[in-house]
């Protein structure tokens, strides 16, 4: 039983970290109509800037914020490479995000070697009720959900918020009510890399991280953002704790190579369902 | 293929992969040109045609009919995966090419049939009628000939009566299909064709390399075909060859440069992903028709602004202000 918790609580510590990735997918998506395939990226970055700053002898908290500082402002660039030539579909936007993906790998190597980096967050453990839980998820699922929470404020409350909204649900009227659709998009995109900033300062700890991380996050970030319907952010916490808590069961009972396939096929099987269906009622894709 | 004559030794090597790239990257450009579709896990079909033919001739299979199998083996795979991913478009099919790839490498990586992690060794040579290929300018005229015969395929397609409906696909699949074209079958049917080139040009590099594993398969590898694509014009044969060469001889000659002494050990890497990315990104932003088309236009007239449909229609489900139909060709009988 014993076990049972333990990979409980592993798994919603991973799962916060790809709902936090997922949101960022999600906020991309939803105002710019582009996947974002170098979110993943934008975590190593942060995990990697931190393990730098901290190095340096920057204290915890600074480092970390600072960290999350670059990966908005990566997160920034890449948008600025995928939407602001104008006259660029979707469909060329996402392969420049893929080619920003790859240039980042080359800049991570340069600055910081092929090596996998980690750098140590709280260490130790809480014994609550019997179950070890290391302070660090503790941390990671508490930030997740402070995060979580600002995001649903901002996004239903907030003047700012509501455009970036606007631009998701109707980029054509949002620009004759005089927002900036690429503006809101820079935006869009330098928030998800704040997001993807805050997943990498808190996973890496956990997990050392070297340049191809992205691939995994990126993955299973997708996959949660699929799950929660690639809609309102929020439900990407949802998404991503289900596939978090399923993938570390699959780790823990059955075998561990197995967990990232599983991600993949439940991921794929909700797609193609959604299509079918999709296609069944002769409905236009939005 | 007088290149595959006259090229000495060490340039030979490099032609051999140049040409099964080349042959893999054709079969991309079709897909991403013409079916419209961007397939993020070519490397798969490559690696499964690999498999297929280092297995069987593992097995005891004569290595000629196992390098056959292996663009069948492919190509049926293609079929099968295809028919529910297919249904997806766009970034949902980016991403579910992906995930093949990657779920493939899992599989691969796990059962003991194929080796795991360790892959395949000692795969015996490729031979018939009693004649052993085991040079490398041997590979060398055999990949090139692979290569001839993809090119000599795809434009066969293009010119032909699904190759018009084809075309009419990648401009706009609501008016494809009212005019009667089976949607559906024909992105089916490029997917596994294009699959069946990889898994060709697999077959060859098994017996070329003569052992295998995962880690020659990784997602780069599908990253490659689409730059190489995209650089030489999507949907342009001649420029998938093309954009092939000039991305793989630039890489290679790089890579050259990056491991004499003085430069870190990671300099190879740091440059070719270096230009992987720049040029991707500058051929799909700044230029869809491609690279090498912009180039020989600017050769040809120049000063002349050259005129190019880019191939990439605008026309995505994605994209509501473009719901009109927009058809190019004349009739689909």
């Amino acid at each position: 039983m014993n076990a049972f918790f333990s990979y409980l609580v592993h798994g919603i510590s991973v799962g916060c970290g790809f709902a936090l990735v997922a949101s960022g997918i999600i906020i991309v998506y939803r105002v710019t109509r582009v996947v974002n395939l170098a979110q993943g990226m934008f975590s190593v970055v942060a995990g990697f800037a931190a393990a730098t700053l901290l190095g340096v002898g920057l204290p915890h908290g600074f480092a970390e914020l600072a960290a999350i500082a670059t990966a908005a402002l990566v997160g920034f660039l890449t948008g600025v490479v995928a939407i602001a030539k104008p006259g660029t579909n979707p469909q060329a936007s996402l392969i420049a995000t893929l080619g920003v993906g790859v240039f980042a790998y080359a800049i991570e190597v340069l600055t910081w070697g092929d090596q996998p980096r980690s750098f140590s967050g709280l260490t130790g453990a809480y014994d609550l009720w019997g179950i070890d839980v290391p302070k660090q998820y503790l941390l990671i699922t508490l930030v997740t959900l402070v995060v979580f929470g600002a995001l649903e404020a901002f996004f239903e409350r907030t003047y700012a918020g509501k455009a970036l909204s606007a631009c998701a649900s109707n980029p054509y009227a949002a620009r004759l009510q005089g927002i900036g659709v690429v503006r809101m998009g820079l935006y869009g995109f330098a928030l998800g890399g704040a997001l993807g900033g805050v997943a990498g300062v808190l996973l890496t700890p956990v997990q050392p991280i070297s340049y191809d991380s992205d691939v995994s996050l990126f993955v299973n970030g997708f996959a949660s953002a699929i799950l929660a319907g690639l809609k309102r952010p929020v439900l990407g916490l949802l998404g991503g704790l289900v596939l978090g808590i399923a993938e570390s069961m699959v780790a823990g009972y059955a075998k561990a190579s197995y967990q990232s396939s599983l991600a993949l096929l439940l991921t794929l099987a909700i797609l193609i369902a959604q299509a079918a269906r999709r296609e069944a009622l002769h409905a236009v894709e939005e | 293929m007088a290149a595959a004559t006259l090229l000495d030794e060490s340039a030979l090597s490099v032609y051999v992969l140049l040409a099964l790239t080349a042959s893999v990257t054709v079969g991309v450009t079709l897909l991403m040109g013409h079916a419209g579709q961007v397939s993020l896990g070519h490397g798969a079909f490559y690696a499964a045609g690999a498999y297929a033919a280092g297995l069987l001739a593992k097995h005891g299979f004569p290595s000629w009919i196992a390098l056959l199998v292996a663009p069948v083996a492919a190509a049926g795979i293609a079929a099968v995966v295809g028919i529910p991913l297919l249904v997806l478009r766009g970034h949902h099919l980016a991403f579910a090419t992906l995930a093949m790839h990657l779920i493939f490498l899992s599989l691969i990586s796990e059962l003991s049939i194929t080796g795991g992690d360790v892959g395949l060794q000692a795969i015996p040579p490729l031979g018939f009628a009693g004649v052993t290929l085991s040079s490398v300018r041997s590979y060398a005229f055999l990949s090139a000939g692979a290569l001839v015969l993809v090119v000599a395929l795809a434009r066969n397609l293009l010119v032909s009566r699904p190759g018009r409906a084809l075309r009419a696909l990648s401009s706009s699949e609501v008016a494809a299909a009212s005019s009667g074209v089976a949607v559906g079958h024909y992105k089916l049917a490029v997917f596994a064709l294009s699959a069946g080139f990889a898994g060709l040009a697999g077959g060859i590099y098994a017996f070329y390399m003569g052992y295998l594993s995962p880690g020659s398969f990784p997602v780069m590898l599908s990253i490659e075909y689409i730059v190489m694509a995209a650089v030489g014009g999507l949907g342009k044969v001649s420029g998938a060859v093309a954009g092939s060469a000039l991305v793989f001889l630039l890489v290679h000659g790089l890579s050259r440069i990056s491991t004499l002494s003085g430069m870190p050990g990671t300099a190879p890497i740091i440059l070719s992903y270096a230009v992987y990315a720049v040029l991707l990104v500058s051929a799909v932003l700044f230029l869809p028709g491609g690279l090498v088309a912009f180039v020989l236009a600017r050769w040809e007239r120049p000063g002349a602004r050259s005129e190019r449909a880019a191939p990439v229609s605008e026309a995505k489900p994605g994209d509501p202000a473009n719901e009109g139909v927009t058809s190019k060709h004349g009739s689909f009988s």
